[in-house]
């Protein structure tokens, strides 16, 4: 029930400012906010995982 | 019991063929043949089409399902559908795109690097077999008589600006028009009966020269003419007539019912036939054939013989209306 096996490392994940277009780092627990403007929009990455949809 | 054959020997006489369109007459049957005939055309001919998409880069304006939807719906040359196996009856593969019993692989990649808006359309789309390519496609004009087009642009699937990337895979497999309307090789199959169209000529005489001209003017089809030089109305194009009873309502109006008689003939067909691209207009009647033969063998099939479905194999789609 720890989790302790299963869980991977927390990965930062890297996200796009609302405003000026940085990107930004962040770790959970981070406050969501742009480094470089300090705008509180950010905005999730595309996948790098290639993705299927049915043409219909 | 008398022994009364129903065996018919319909005919067929060409009036027009184009790669793209026939018109021709189907006399000698009835119409649940004909009809039979069209709707196979329209949803039971197996063509090929786009039906999974994987995508790797997307950066476009149009969304991931969007721009597969659209590829799913670009006429793709058909010739080898017939001999194809649809990938759920394929026990050669996995329908991965990579068996060539089922499926064709299609890859697209594309970038926009300049400054001019660039234009993505399926002549990007790169075939693993050069006979199965989209439709309208540079090479097939010169190779095959071509269906004419006469500026080669390609189906726009989406307009890419500076900095924008497409890029991915896509798996064409053989399928029919029941399961979805992008696997129809028919744009349109339509038949009308031929008109038998018969003037009370004692009759006609009793009208004088401009109730015969305003008769004729009732149609509101160019059926009828006035003949200058007889001054006799006489049929002109019976076709064109669409069964809107216009001149016998008119008739009736003038107090001459039974001027003019018109039935249709309940054996004679009169079809237009249009396709997509995907499969010559020729060819597509001829598969249809082909498809209601092999349908009427499975009918006398389960007549002889108390197996299951099985015994239908891939006409099983056909029989049971497509799905999986």
């Amino acid at each position: 029930m720890d989790g302790g096996m299963g869980a991977p490392p927390p990965e930062p994940v890297t996200y796009l400012c609302g405003d000026c277009g940085a990107d930004n780092t962040l770790k959970p627990g981070d406050v969501i906010q742009c480094r470089e403007c300090g705008y509180r929009i950010l905005y999730k990455k595309r996948t790098r995982r290639i993705v299927q949809f049915e043409a219909r | 019991m008398d022994n009364v054959s129903y065996q018919r020997f319909p005919t067929v006489r060409i009036r027009d063929m184009k790669d793209d369109v026939l018109k021709f007459e189907l006399r000698d049957t009835d119409a649940s043949i004909a009809n039979a005939l069209r709707r196979i055309m329209i949803a039971e001919v197996p063509t090929l089409a786009i039906d999974l998409v994987e995508i790797e880069t997307n950066s476009s304006v149009l969304n991931d399902e969007f721009l597969a939807h659209r590829l799913g719906l670009i006429p793709i040359i058909s010739d080898r559908a017939m001999e194809m196996r649809l990938s759920r009856d394929c026990d050669a593969c996995d329908g991965d795109g990579r068996c060539e019993y089922c499926s064709i692989e299609f890859h697209l990649s594309v970038k926009c690097t300049g400054d001019q808006t660039l234009d993505v359309t399926s002549f990007d789309l790169q075939s693993s077999d050069p006979t199965v390519v989209p439709v309208d496609c540079a090479g097939r004009a010169a190779d095959l008589g071509g269906f004419d087009s006469s500026e080669q642009r390609g189906i726009l699937i989406v307009k890419l600006r500076k900095g924008q990337e497409l890029k991915l895979r896509a798996i064409a497999r053989k399928g029919i028009g029941k399961d979805h309307a992008k696997w129809s090789p028919a744009a349109t199959v339509t038949f009308q009966y031929e008109p038998d169209i018969h003037i009370n000529e004692a009759l006609m005489e009793t009208l004088s020269l401009e109730e015969k001209q305003e008769w004729v003017e009732s149609s509101p089809t160019k059926v009828f003419e006035l003949d200058p030089a007889t001054q006799q109305v006489v049929v002109v194009d019976p076709e064109a007539y669409t069964y809107d009873e216009e001149v016998l309502k008119k008739a009736e109006a003038m107090g001459k019912p039974g001027l003019v008689e018109i039935y249709s003939k309940e054996d004679s067909f009169i079809f237009t036939v249009e396709s997509t691209g995907a499969v010559k207009a020729s060819q597509m009647f001829l598969n249809a054939i082909e498809i209601l033969k092999s349908k009427l063998d499975a009918v006398r099939l389960s007549f002889d013989t108390e197996e299951a479905d099985d015994q239908f194999g891939e006409l099983g789609a056909h029989m049971r209306g497509g799905g999986i």
